[in-house]
């Protein structure tokens, strides 16, 4: 194993880990401001239900004109304000995604270049301070994959709901609130305890 | 060294990856995600090697994502792999994948465009390895999207890539989940053997509606809707439908009649309803097919009270109306009493055409064999064709279990003698015993005899050549009988004293000439309701019509049959019979329905051909001991046209039956048969062979249980005690010519 493509590739990995982290904080950030945008989509849709089901003419409401279509207008103009800032917010997802993608692919290239030159058991030596280089190589893909299937899946449900469609408006909170999987957000936060150390480890030299 | 199959780690759902030792890694020099091609049982699997976090060796978890199409279906992993059936890969990156996406929902089809589809799948095909022609399986992401098929990929001269944000993503295509199963799984065709020209006259009405409506519509004239399948059980008629089906491409929608009948009232008419709408989403998809199995259960013609059936019968007509020209649908019925349907059913608009599958002919079976004996290790000294021959009267059911028969009796035998495993002659001959043919199930005249051998009848040579010249030439060497010119009889009349082997002279005929053998009596016949015994009769001929060569046998014809100018009166059964046997024998033609395989114009192409065209008839065999009771009619030139003579033995012929009867018995040298010949003036040879039991049975008497062989003063003691059953009188009444 020639000592220069290993330390390069565990700089490598070190820095991709570092990226994890700060990418699982700002994920939960943007996360977080999304939670009171979804909420006031499903509110939003319960007033729309609620005034569906009203029947304007038959209450003290009836002299002002065009009342119903009016505040129609009114309900689907906020929900579409909404629906932006959610789009927005959708956008810095995927840009996390992003980010957390190309790091992950860097270093699986910077890998896949040395890889005549790295020794296959080396990579599969682990340490009581480091994982093996197979293994982190392996869970920085499978957190890839679940912020892939993360950001798809919300992206999917935006892109599904329709104004027309008013219970699955009032269902968005629910749903959205269902597509996070502990386990998944527990996989990456116990990764990153895994390689604490080796990540520690180096960061003086 | 094999490897065991493990199932996957849920932690690498969907990551593509494949577990394995080190060592083989190495081996293979893999490194850690490289790609490498997996094959398994019938498919192949694309995936990337990882080694085990445990390191261990001899085991393999493998990730189905990139597998071949058939892997979707059955995804069956054998239990061990062999290092052989990994092949590492060099991947280059893609520049442009073309790809057909499966949905879940119909909705998510019709509702989503396609550009936001096509952002999902090139977000989700990222980083994947593809191999052309597979199936990208992507469930695990819990999306509408299902399944990713990679149609092409480019550049094309490696089958497999890897899939980049660089890479181009080109939807080819969206498709359901169900509609992309059924494909997948309709995509064996069972091959069908004998019904080209039904098929393909299927194929045709189904085709042009189906995949070319506009050219229809610009002609002006609406496409044909419904077919109705009519034939025997067992032709194939419900397979004939799905290997058509399959070969376009349709998708099939089975309603079986039980299915959809409910107990409550209304409930049967919305389940015809709601497969009604069913047919018409599919429809939307693609071409569709809706079969309806069995339709005489839920069709039955209607009677004039307000049965529940009506309404069902009425449902469906209204539906089949109610189809218009958008509905891109075709009905096709299945029955095999198509004279019991609803008769509102059977017009243009709702059952457009009728397809008549009758039993196969010579060469359809010669057909089905070939086919059905295609996967099977058939020994070449098979000859499909006098297999097709021996088997008259079999259906494809039949046939397929004919088939199975003789192969579990090739390997009953292995089993003893362990030998090269093949089917050959001898396990088909046995299976045709225990397979009977099931057109001539529940036949009121089935008769299974045992086969008797001309060699057996002794004497009566030239009775013997005219029977095998009226009845095994023409089954058997038609094209010389057409080259001369000649038509073979319609019917034989054997008449002759009691006793003379008439009835053993048929059983011979019979078995030589390999015809399936009706025999009828009396008691078969008779019946207490009016109309009933010539009902008999006729299916009786319908049954034979349909298993042709045939010979139906009438024993004691004179019994069965009345005369019209005898002291009878003229409306009894008997003389009723008659004009039914009359007009059978020679009718006007038969029933649309009965029609067998398609009309053919002979041409010179061989022997069966010959043997298929001509060997159309059923021929009748009647024997009577009373032939001037017969009908006059029955008795003319183009009915029963060959009447034969059966004459009491005379004295070579005594001796021939003599050596006949006692060729089992052990005689004495002494035993002197030509002065019993002589002897035995107006014997018949019944008495003959009764002479010879009561000379074995004396011999018993006289020595005891322990005698071995019978002497000459025996036969003579016996001789004495006898007489003869016959009267010159007798023999002379039937010698002056029939008038």
């Amino acid at each position: 194993m020639s000592m220069p493509s290993s330390f390069a590739l565990q700089q490598a990995l070190r820095k991709s880990f570092q990226h994890l982290e700060t990418n699982q904080k700002t994920w939960h950030s943007v996360l977080a401001e999304c939670n009171p945008l979804v909420g006031s989509v499903g509110n939003l849709a319960q007033q729309l239900r609620a005034l569906s089901n009203v029947n304007i003419s038959n209450t003290p409401l009836k002299a002002f004109p065009d009342l119903q279509e009016r505040l129609h207008f009114k309900l689907v103009q906020a929900l579409d304000i909404v629906l932006e800032k959610l789009n927005e917010k959708l956008v810095l997802l995927q840009s996390v995604r992003d980010s957390n993608s190309n790091h992950v692919t860097a270093a699986f290239q910077l890998y896949e270049r040395n890889a005549d030159t790295l020794d296959l058991y080396a990579c599969t030596q682990r340490s009581p301070v480091a994982p093996s280089i197979a293994d982190m190589l392996e869970w920085l893909q499978n957190a890839e994959l679940y912020y892939k299937q993360q950001f798809l899946k919300r992206k999917t449900l935006l892109h599904s709901l329709r104004p027309d469609d008013l219970s699955l408006l009032e269902s968005t909170p629910k749903r959205w609130d269902s597509l996070e999987t502990l386990s998944g957000e527990e996989y990456i936060t116990d990764t990153l305890f895994r390689v604490s150390f080796f990540v520690e480890s180096h960061k003086g030299e | 060294m094999s490897l065991r199959v493990l199932t996957q780690d849920s932690a690498d759902r969907g990551s593509q990856r494949c577990r394995m030792g080190l060592g083989l890694m190495s081996t293979h020099g893999l490194n850690l995600g490289s790609p490498l091609l997996v094959s398994i049982a019938r498919g192949t699997c694309l995936c990337t090697a990882w080694p085990r976090s445990d390191l261990t060796e001899g085991f393999i978890q493998i990730d189905l994502k990139c597998v071949s199409p058939n892997l979707i279906v059955q995804p069956s992993l054998k239990l061990s792999l062999g290092p052989s059936q990994l092949t590492p890969l060099t991947c280059s990156k893609l520049r442009h994948i073309k790809v057909t996406v499966v949905v879940q929902s119909v909705d998510f089809r019709k509702n989503t465009p396609l550009h936001i589809i096509n952002e999902l799948v090139k977000d989700m095909m990222k980083g994947v390895y593809v191999w052309k022609k597979h199936v990208i399986n992507v469930e695990d992401w819990d999306a509408e999207i299902k399944y990713v098929v990679v149609e092409e990929v480019s550049p094309d001269c490696a089958d497999a890539g890897l899939v980049t944000a660089k890479t181009s993503v080109d939807l080819v295509g969206t498709q359901t989940q169900r509609h992309f199963q059924r494909q997948l799984r309709d995509q064996p065709v069972d091959p069908l053997g004998g019904l080209d020209e039904v098929c393909a006259s299927l194929r045709e009405m189904l085709e042009l509606p189906l995949l070319y409506p506009g050219t229809l519509s610009s002609l002006g004239v609406s496409c044909p809707r419904g077919v109705l399948l009519a034939g025997p059980p067992g032709v194939g008629k419900t397979q004939l439908v799905r290997r058509v089906v399959g070969e376009v491409g349709a998708s099939l929608v089975v309603v079986r009649g039980p299915e959809v009948v409910g107990s409550r009232p209304g409930e049967s008419e919305e389940a015809l309803r709601a497969v009604f709408a069913r047919a018409r989403a599919e429809a939307d998809e693609g071409p569709c097919v809706l079969f309806l199995d069995e339709v005489d259960s839920l069709c039955p013609r209607r009677t004039g009270s307000s049965a529940p059936e009506n309404r069902v019968v009425a449902q469906l007509l209204t539906l089949m109306d109610g189809m218009n020209q958008s509905d891109r649908f075709v009905i096709v019925g299945a029955t095999n009493q198509p004279d019991s349907l609803d008769p509102a059913l059977r017009r243009p608009g709702r059952f457009d055409r009728e397809v008549i599958i009758g039993a196969p002919t010579l060469q359809q079976r010669k057909a089905i064999l070939g086919v059905l004996c295609e996967r099977m290790p058939v020994a070449p000294s098979v000859d499909m064709a006098e297999l097709a021959q021996r088997t008259v009267g079999y259906v494809g059911a039949d046939l397929g279990a004919l088939c199975r028969e003789a192969a579990m009796c090739a390997i009953r035998q292995d089993a003893q003698r362990s030998g090269g495993q093949e089917i050959d002659m001898s396990h088909f001959q046995q299976a045709v015993k225990t397979v009977l043919p099931s057109c001539l199930r529940s036949s009121l005249g089935r008769t299974d005899l045992s086969p008797v051998s001309w060699e057996q009848i002794g004497g009566l040579q030239d009775v013997k050549l005219k029977l095998i010249q009226s009845i095994e030439w023409p089954v058997k060497h038609p094209d010389a009988f057409m080259r001369l010119g000649l038509s073979r009889p319609r019917g034989v009349l054997l008449y002759g004293p009691p006793g003379c082997a008439k009835t053993t002279l048929v059983r011979a005929a019979a078995a030589a000439s390999h015809c399936s053998f009706l025999s009828v009596s009396g008691a078969d016949l008779y019946s207490p309701y009016v109309g009933d015994s010539e009902r008999a009769l006729a299916q009786l001929f319908q049954q034979a019509r349909a298993c042709t060569p045939c010979i139906l046998f009438l024993d004691e014809i004179d019994t069965l049959i009345g005369s019209r100018c005898g002291s009878q009166s003229p409306n009894s059964v008997q003389t009723r019979l008659l004009s039914v046997l009359l007009n059978e024998l020679d009718g006007v033609g038969f029933k649309t329905l009965e029609r067998r395989g398609t009309e053919r114009v002979l041409q010179a192409e061989g022997k069966l051909d010959y043997q298929e065209v001509c060997n159309k008839d059923v021929m009748i065999i009647a024997a009577t001991n009373r032939p001037d009771s017969l009908d006059s009619a029955l008795l003319r030139p183009g009915r029963l046209d060959q009447i034969i003579y059966v004459p009491p033995p005379d004295r070579e012929a005594r001796l021939a039956i003599l050596r006949v009867c006692t060729g089992t018995m052990p005689i004495d040298d002494d035993v002197y048969l030509e002065e019993l010949a002589a002897k035995t003036e107006l014997y018949s040879g019944a008495d003959l062979e009764k002479l010879c039991k009561e000379a074995a049975l004396l011999t018993l008497q006289d020595e005891g249980m322990g005698a071995c062989s019978i002497k000459h003063t025996n036969f003579l003691k016996s001789l004495d005690t006898m007489s003869p059953s016959l009267t010159a009188q007798q023999i002379h009444t039937y010698q002056t010519p029939l008038s």
